[in-house]
């Protein structure tokens, strides 16, 4: 009996040692489901924004096409490229001749485009402080009139198929950050917005990564 | 041979060198198309990429060629999970 259970065990461990394989536990950043498939797509040409209307002090649409050629070319691994078009109005994302007369090359391309809204606003209220009392002072309050700045930034994008002339993605953004600082400019409070309309964006498109263990092995 | 190009694989990809790494287990399947192994890490580099469909092409193959192998079996169902979970959040994300 005692033979029988040497054997065994003897076998138990040589089949271990034959199925032994090294493995190496990885984290990594596994990207999630993306709401559009770029890979067949060889170049991403951005066109300029329809602007529903002019801001002072910022080129909106220049500013737009600046800002998404560097943050798509983070992310995308085709060309990138920039081109003036003339966008009459809104009516011109559904109009598949257009978009299908722009394309120059034979290269699988996808247009950037949309329209864009930026407003500031300034909102008034009277704000009641209650100062501390101090020894024998009366109980004292303090009517403040306080301004906040508001940036509204309303963004319509599209992906627009140059071959079909259809949009492929299509999404409205809106973000609004009110500010303290009354001297807060438009310019810097267009960035704020618009790195928040980038995330979101990214993370719908591209789907959001998370973290994920898996094993690499050898035999 | 295998074994070398196998684990200079795995260093590459713990650098974060997915393309090093896909290029050095893509050569062992060119010879060796019947390790399990290289399927396997080929498929978790296909899931960093978000190759999903060439991702589950390779776990498919490591999983016949080995389907005892509990490591690739616990890659292959955390694949599918990261699948349904993905799909749940694009339905969310359309009704938005």
């Amino acid at each position: 009996m005692k033979k029988i259970k040497f054997i065994l065990l003897a076998a138990f461990f040589f089949l271990l040692s034959c199925a032994t394989h090294y493995r190496w536990k990885i984290k990594l950043e596994i990207p999630g489901e993306s709401a559009l498939d770029l890979k067949p797509f060889q170049q991403i040409v951005i066109t300029n924004f329809l602007i529903k209307k002019e801001t002072r002090d910022i080129d909106l649409s220049k500013e737009i096409m600046d800002y998404f050629n560097f943050e798509i070319g983070q992310k995308y691994e085709g060309e990138i490229s920039l081109k003036d078009i003339s966008l009459k109005d809104e009516q011109v994302f559904e109009q598949d001749n257009f978009w299908k007369h722009l394309q120059d090359d034979a290269k699988k391309t996808l247009f950037f485009t949309g329209s864009a809204h930026y407003s500031e606003e300034v909102r008034k209220a009277i704000l009641e402080k209650t100062r501390r009392r101090q020894y024998d002072e009366p109980f004292t309050s303090e009517k403040k009139l306080a301004e906040r700045k508001f940036y509204t930034l309303q963004l319509d994008l599209y992906l627009i198929e140059a071959e079909s002339g259809n949009p492929v993605y299509e999404r409205s953004f809106k973000e609004t950050q009110g500010y303290d600082n009354p001297n807060q400019t438009a310019y810097f409070a267009f960035f704020d917005l618009i790195q928040k309309v980038k995330e979101k964006f990214f993370r719908h498109l591209l789907g959001g990564e998370r973290t994920e263990e898996r094993y690499l092995i050898i035999e | 041979m295998v074994q070398n190009q196998l684990q200079f694989g795995i260093e590459a990809a713990q650098k974060d060198l997915w393309d090093e790494a896909i290029f050095r287990w893509k050569k062992v399947i060119a010879h060796h198309p019947q390790s399990a192994a290289a399927h396997n890490n080929l498929a978790v580099a296909y899931e960093k990429k978000g190759w999903w469909e060439e991702a589950k092409k390779e776990y498919e193959i490591a999983l016949k060629l080995n389907p005892d192998n509990s490591y690739i079996e616990s890659n292959y169902e955390k694949f599918k999970k990261n699948q349904e979970l993905s799909k749940k959040e694009k339905t969310k994300n359309e009704k938005n």
